[in-house]
């Protein structure tokens, strides 16, 4: 196995005395794209918030590039290269397309750095690609607020891809977007393996069986299963689990 | 530059230049002294639309800072005046009257006018940034965030008016020599004070317009919209939140320094309440998102304000008056007048637009292998 660029070490998160997620280990290689799915409650989106400080640990360890990083603030942790994807989109309403994306970049974020930096400066053309690799250039000028709701789920993505993190944190990506739309992220996240290393929270089997690799299994705060989709479909614990729901096919 | 920021800057430069020829065709001192007054109000206004209306920190202490730097002005003219009773290097007329036996360690640099001047933007920096690092550490916001600042307001006025052996408390500090540059003495009702604040206004106004227009401006409205999403890029949501209070405190500082000025004292009623609610009414009326619009929101509403408690017919109503236009604008025109005007001018661009991308679209629909080409 090669070596995790990112671990969790028996991670254990509790809120107010329910334990969301207990005794996690997670190994995430570099440039690896990972599905984590699981029922509903499972601690899936809990353990995105537990790598991008969020929420805090109770117990355990997080590490980033052999660095523990669950003590330090949100800002920190994003500036150690981790980059996050919401479910529900949180893109700034108030905000032009070109605004939000200009934001995104983020490689400098100290206030005297970018009080004396105006217009958009050598990120424009950046701005402008990934405005076009979303289908976002003809919106550069409208305030986020305005968007569609699958195209609010496309700035969103694109803000991701300005931050350029080396992990990207993605939660259900593709919710609300059409077939379509569907099948173009996972064109996306497939040209983004590699590069970057993505862990990705979904629903859509559909989807995930388009992009995985590696698929990790939770259920009720804990890793149940690991491997291709074809182990993880056969596996019994995994069966179990789904039980009612007639297989992870379908839920 | 987008055609945006080019309409902003010039409406600025007009505004600001039409405040500075108003004196070339008036000639009536208690007016310019009055009008001059109006504008240190109106950078009052900038400070608190820079906190409320791009970083969203509703501030209703703003008075507090402004109260600071007109006491550091107020110590320094005071340490001028040569005193009537103990006369050249005696105590201050309200020290003698409070038996203070000799002048207190922490007025001693105010014989220094430039340290006087530093300290009238320092000292309320230090306080915003303090006050700021406690609240946006501890990621207070909101409706606790406003009242904390109005807390802090308020005891920072008690000690004032307690202290009276060191602040003259509820009197404040009166009896003021006049602030001089080199020799140059500024009268509180000649031109040259107008100039001097309507230059330090358009100074303040661009100060603040850049710092808007910068990244590290358009990163706080980032903040103000959804300051749990910025910090996950990366950005020190706090200190950026600290930085905009502490330019604002500035600002603010600035403008209590030029009101000693004009109105020739210091009281503790600067940082009292209601002066620091109805800068909020202002700079709700004038439009919180605009810089220049809460500028000329204070100006035009101080302007009324002043004017009807003159005239007889409102003698008594005029604070009803002033209730009901804040009631009226907030209903109505909830991102103020300069928000309104927008939205006008905005509709005028579109329909400008509209008329002309017109005859194109006709080539479009009758030529169909331009449409071809186009795709």
């Amino acid at each position: 196995m090669t070596e995790a660029q990112l671990l969790i070490d028996q991670a254990r998160v509790t809120f107010s005395g329910f334990v969301a997620v207990s005794d996690l280990t997670l190994r995430v290689a570099k440039g690896e794209l990972r599905c984590l799915i699981g029922p509903n409650g499972a601690g899936k989106t809990t353990a995105l918030d537990l790598i991008c400080g969020k929420t805090r640990l109770a117990a355990g360890a997080v590490y980033f590039r052999d660095k523990p990083i669950h003590r330090l603030s949100e800002h920190a942790i994003a500036r150690t290269g981790i980059g996050r994807k919401f479910q529900v989109p949180s893109v700034f309403r108030d905000l032009s397309v070109r605004d939000n994306l200009h934001i995104g970049r983020s490689s400098r974020p100290g206030v005297l750095s970018n009080l004396f930096s105006f217009g958009q400066g050598g990120d424009k053309a950046e701005i402008e690609r990934l405005a076009e690799l979303v289908g976002l250039e003809e919106e550069l000028a409208t305030p986020a607020a305005h968007l569609s709701h699958g195209q609010t789920q496309w700035l969103e993505i694109a803000l991701i891809l300005a931050q350029d993190p080396l992990l990207i944190l993605m939660d259900e990506p593709t919710a609300g977007m059409t077939q379509q739309e569907t099948k173009k992220t996972a064109d996306l996240f497939c040209r983004l393996r590699g590069k970057h290393t993505l862990i990705v929270v979904e629903h859509d089997m559909g989807f995930v069986r388009d992009i995985a690799q590696t698929i990790s299994v939770m259920h009720q705060g804990k890793l149940l299963a690991e491997g291709t989709i074809a182990e993880v479909e056969s596996n019994q614990a995994v069966r179990d689990a789904y039980l009612g729901s007639g297989g992870i096919g379908h839920a | 530059m987008s055609g945006k920021t080019k309409t902003e800057i010039a409406i600025c430069a007009l505004v600001c230049l039409a405040i500075l020829v108003v004196p070339v065709f008036l000639d009536d001192a208690f007016l310019l002294n009055k009008y001059a007054r109006y504008l240190v109000l109106g950078m009052l206004a900038i400070a608190l639309s820079l906190s409320w209306g791009y970083a969203g920190i509703l501030n209703l202490g703003q008075a507090t800072t402004f109260g600071l730097g007109s006491y550091c002005m107020a110590m320094a003219l005071k340490l001028k005046t040569i005193p009537v009773h103990t006369g050249p290097d005696g105590l201050p007329d309200f020290m003698v009257w409070n038996n203070v036996p000799e002048l207190p360690w922490f007025w001693k640099p105010f014989y220094s006018m430039s340290f006087g001047v530093a300290a009238g933007i320092v000292v309320p920096v230090l306080f915003a940034a303090l006050l700021g690092w406690f609240m946006f550490r501890g990621r207070v916001t909101g409706v606790y965030a406003a009242i904390i600042t109005l807390a802090a307001m308020v005891v920072v006025q008690l000690v004032i008016i307690d202290q009276q052996a060191y602040t003259g408390g509820f009197n404040g500090i009166t009896d003021l020599a006049q602030f001089d540059v080199a020799g140059f003495a500024f009268d509180a009702y000649g031109s040259a004070s107008y100039y001097l604040v309507a230059i330090c206004l358009t100074a303040s106004l661009f100060i603040a317009l850049a710092v808007t227009k910068s990244k590290a401006g358009l990163i706080v409205q980032a903040i103000r919209d959804q300051e749990d999403r910025v910090r996950f890029f990366g950005y020190d949501v706090a200190f950026y939140k600290m930085f905009i209070f502490a330019v604002s405190g500035a600002i603010a500082g600035l403008a209590g320094m030029l009101y000693t000025i004009v109105m020739e004292f210091a009281s503790p009623t600067f940082m009292g309440v209601p002066l620091s609610l109805a800068v909020v009414i202002w700079v709700a009326v004038g439009g919180r998102q605009s810089l220049v619009g809460a500028m000329v929101g204070a100006l035009v509403v101080a302007g009324m304000q002043g004017a009807l408690s003159e005239s007889e017919t409102f003698l008594d109503s005029w604070t009803l008056v002033m209730g009901l236009l804040f009631v009226l604008v907030v209903l109505f025109l909830p991102k103020g007048i300069a928000g309104a005007l927008e939205a006008i001018g905005g509709r005028f661009e579109r329909k400008r637009l509209a008329t002309t991308e017109q005859p194109e679209r006709k080539d479009v629909e009758s030529n169909p292998r331009h449409l071809e080409s186009l795709s």
